[in-house]
């Protein structure tokens, strides 16, 4: 462990640790562009000087593509070295346009930070830029080659990281341009990360341009649900509207990147079509007025039609919260179903995976990325949980052997940033007696037996879900005996429903009485349903989903609910008819405009209370309890240990 | 389009090479020979002949000063513009090259012969100042040296 001191301050780092992470780690940022932990070296910006004063090399150095050794003694303040760093930044900013007030990287912008921390405020040259014609790369990502630096961080993430083949760096010397051969839509699935990697304003994200400045936003940690991978994010709110969504860095679970589909896939969230208020009959009403009507109607039901022939549906869109209180809730009205999944293929799986996987057993990132045998199986893999794919390329890339095992005809629809070998079954895959092995299933239909099969080898198992949330699922139907809803309706068992987030297909509830319908879009059983709530997405609220391999993460509320200010119905000026521009409405009010939603556990809550059970604050109890104070910026905890052995869920 | 025959003998060269990149150079040299420079349409040629992308290709091709992505004269004078020849007064030789041909740098002449472009070092820094003319190089350069070569290389056509 190389021993070494960093302006004055002595530090002991691991072997390869190089100058700039050594002081990093005792809170010292030598400034840097090209340098980013999760790229190779390119020392190409010469920023990070740091002037080595005694030990085994001296002078001025690179401090990012230094290795720390034995005996260095390190300044990053002397003369010579500030002097270095602020003439660097003088040169890279030669050619930068200092368009930073029509910038959207403006206040959230590497080259500014550093371009004055180096010292380096007054622009002293006065001859003629280099000036390039700008791509178009498509609609979510906008390109502005002027304000290069030459940092090659983008073309190290989206060709070496990500395996992308459509945007590289051509050119040399003055005319490094990083583009695609021709213009069009960047091809990779991940290409919104050049926006967050990126340490100027090159790449700014389309999808929200000249909104808000970063200083203006509201924003939280947050987890992607759009997959039960469930990587880290951040949303970021200007008057509530999700404007962007960025990555966070966990390497537990993301790494620092996030797919395409957790960033730009957004519109859901600040449609102004979602439905706001609460509906009885068709007619608005206030919230509690409905919740008194759910609870009646339910009541009714049950007293017409016997508690067994009403089920409680979900889905994997509810956080662990609201999935814990529908079974208090089926529970309150003693005999009701409890579904958490529709489709009994899916519900077989995750609950064969809430059973089989185990904290040994079940495999996370690093496990993949360090497996030296992948096979997937059954599975596509862009679609189910695409960040695994570039940790399945790290391993590959470190030379894993990828199998493709045709069991299922779910083919690799998308191009696959590996490459690997199609074999038949599963026994063909050569695990050298498990070592580090690891099988990667989809959520398709498999049947129990091989799952069983599956768990008994020696490699580490993924289970990717059919949702966010499904692994809470698999493990509450478990816990609360959850049957499949399309197969309780086939079975002509159900005369009516209760909804909470769920996607009920409309064939599916034909003959059923949709008693009441909680959600935050419109589907078939909204349109049905004579009791109407409003809930909140995961932007709006706090929550906890467990991811593929059994991690709870908790994300926090981001933003209030209510309507997007921009856009706002007129109504809510003071007029009917004129359509407004940008302005807050000029009628005094005390709520936010269609701000009545409410979490769906809350809403749970009120109607087990409603409906003669206990009042309940706090829905993380029991064996849940643990989850209680999880730091949503922590790296999650697995729940397998936390689960074993405890008490059921009280209720 | 490239030849049947072309395209065979450059398919053997990427096999027996170890790595396909490895091959890149000579491929698209083979193609700017047979194009007369490397158009986008060759682009498009060495990257399946590789297993690139296009963009892959362009990246290498933009690289070298000698793949010549826009059209050029049936000559291409590289002039060497680098520090040993600077000492020499390369810079003259450059205005002289410019103020004979009728062009700037980067430019070519009307009747299509030459374009003229500067290069980094070539390797001949004792003969400095250096050029090559259509692939031919030429040391210890004067401007009536300079003259003499244009006509020569105007003749030898
Ligand atoms: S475009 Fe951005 S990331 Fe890429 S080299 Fe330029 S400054 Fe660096
Ligand atoms: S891989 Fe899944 S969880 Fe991760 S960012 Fe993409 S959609 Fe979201
Ligand atoms: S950060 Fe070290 S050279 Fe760029
Ligand atoms: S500097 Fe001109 S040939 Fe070397």
């Amino acid at each position: 462990m190389p021993k070494l001191i960093i302006d004055d301050i002595p530090v002991e780092v691991a072997p390869g640790t190089s100058v700039l992470e050594a002081a990093r780690s005792v809170g010292i940022t030598i400034p840097h562009f090209c340098y980013h932990p999760a790229l190779a070296i390119a020392a190409a910006c010469r920023l990070c000087a740091v002037k080595l004063l005694d030990g085994p090399v001296k002078g001025i150095q690179m401090s990012c593509a230094l290795p720390a050794q034995d005996g260095m003694v390190v300044s990053t303040t002397d003369p010579e070295a500030l002097r270095m760093r602020q003439l660097v930044i003088e040169w890279l900013m030669i050619n930068h346009p200092h368009d930073c007030p029509v910038c959207d990287e403006g206040g959230e912008c590497l080259l500014q930070d550093f371009t004055i921390a180096g010292g380096h405020s007054r622009r002293r040259y006065q001859g003629k830029k280099r000036t390039f014609q700008n791509q178009y790369l498509g609609e979510t990502i906008h390109h502005e080659m002027n304000r290069c630096i030459e940092c090659y961080r983008c073309v190290r993430f989206y060709q070496d990281y990500a395996g992308g083949t459509d945007f590289g760096v051509t050119g040399s010397a003055g005319r490094v341009y990083f583009g695609r051969f021709q213009e069009g839509a960047l091809e990779s699935p991940f290409s919104g990360n050049l926006v967050d990697i990126c340490p100027t304003g090159v790449f700014t994200d389309k999808t929200g341009r000249f909104r808000a400045r970063y200083w203006d936003y509201q924003f939280a940690p947050s987890v992607c649900q759009h997959c039960s991978v469930g990587c880290n994010t951040a949303p970021q709110n200007f008057q509530r509207e999700t404007i962007k969504i960025v990555g966070r860095r966990n390497d537990q679970v993301n790494g620092w990147f996030i797919c395409d589909r957790a960033r730009f896939d957004k519109g859901y969230l600040n449609d102004p079509q979602r439905p706001r208020e609460a509906r009885l009959d068709g007619a608005t009403c206030g919230y509690d007025v409905a919740i008194d009507a759910a609870a009646k109607a339910i009541g009714k039901f049950v007293a017409q039609n016997g508690a067994e022939s009403l089920a409680f549906v979900g889905s994997s869109r509810l956080s662990l919260e609201g999935m814990i209180l529908l079974a208090q809730l089926a529970r309150t009205v003693d005999g009701a179903r409890l579904c958490y999944f529709t489709d009994g293929g899916e519900l077989t799986g995750s609950a064969a995976a809430a059973r089989l996987l185990n904290e040994k057993n079940s495999a996370y990132l690093r496990d993949i990325e360090k497996a030296e045998c992948i096979a997937l199986y059954a599975l596509d893999l862009m679609e189910e949980g695409p960040m695994l794919a570039l940790a399945v390329r790290k391993a590959f890339l470190a030379g894993a052997q990828i199998y493709l095992v045709d069991g299922d005809p779910i083919p690799a629809r998308e191009k696959l940033p590996f490459t690997f070998t199609a074999v038949a079954t599963l026994d063909e895959v050569p695990f050298e007696g498990g070592g580090r092995g690891v099988v990667i299933a989809g959520a398709g239909k498999k049947d129990a037996d091989l799952l069983d099969q599956l768990a008994s080898g020696g490699a580490k198992l993924v289970m990717l879900q059919p949702g966010p949330n499904a692994m809470a699922g698999g493990l509450l139907s478990l816990e609360f005996g959850g049957q499949a809803f399309s197969e309780l309706a086939s079975a002509g068992k159900i005369k009516g429903v209760v909804c909470f987030e769920a996607d009920l297909p409309e064939g599916l509830i034909v003959d059923v009485e949709v008693v009441a319908c909680a959600d935050w879009r419109t589907g078939a059983a909204a349109a049905k349903a004579p009791v109407f709530l409003p809930t909140t997405t995961w932007v709006e609220s706090d929550g906890t989903a467990i991811n593929y391999e059994g991690r709870a993460q908790r994300f926090q509320r981001t933003r209030v609910p209510g309507l997007p200010l921009r856009g706002l119905d007129p109504k809510y000026y003071g007029s009917t008819a004129d359509a407004v521009a940008e302005h807050p409405p000029r009628v005094h009010r005390k709520e936010v405009p269609g701000g009545a939603e409410r979490d769906a556990w809350r809403v749970m809550a009120q109607l087990i209370e409603r409906l003669g059970g206990r009042t309940i604050e706090e829905p993380l109890t029991g064996r849940w309890s643990k989850l209680k104070d999880l730091d949503p910026e922590s790296e999650g905890v697995r729940v397998f240990n936390l689960l074993q052995g405890d008490p059921r869920t009280d209720s | 389009m490239i030849p049947e025959t072309l395209k065979k003998a450059l398919e053997a060269r990427v096999a027996s090479a170890i790595t396909a990149r490895e091959a890149a150079v000579d491929v698209m040299k083979e193609l700017q020979a047979h194009y007369g420079w490397l158009t986008d349409e060759a682009v498009e040629e060495a990257a399946s002949l590789l297993g690139l992308s296009p963009l892959q290709v362009e990246e290498l091709a933009t690289f070298y000063e000698m793949i010549y992505r826009r059209p050029v004269g049936k000559k291409v004078i590289h002039v060497c513009d680098s520090i040993s020849c600077w000492c020499v007064d390369c810079d003259g030789i450059i205005e002289h090259l410019k103020e004979k041909l009728g062009v700037a740098l980067g430019g070519t002449t009307a009747d299509g012969m030459f374009t003229l472009l500067p290069c980094c070092c070539m390797g001949m820094c004792g003969d400095g100042p250096a050029m090559s003319v259509g692939g031919i190089p030429y040391g210890k350069l004067t401007p009536e040296l300079v003259d003499e070569i244009l006509e020569m290389e105007r003749q030898k056509i």
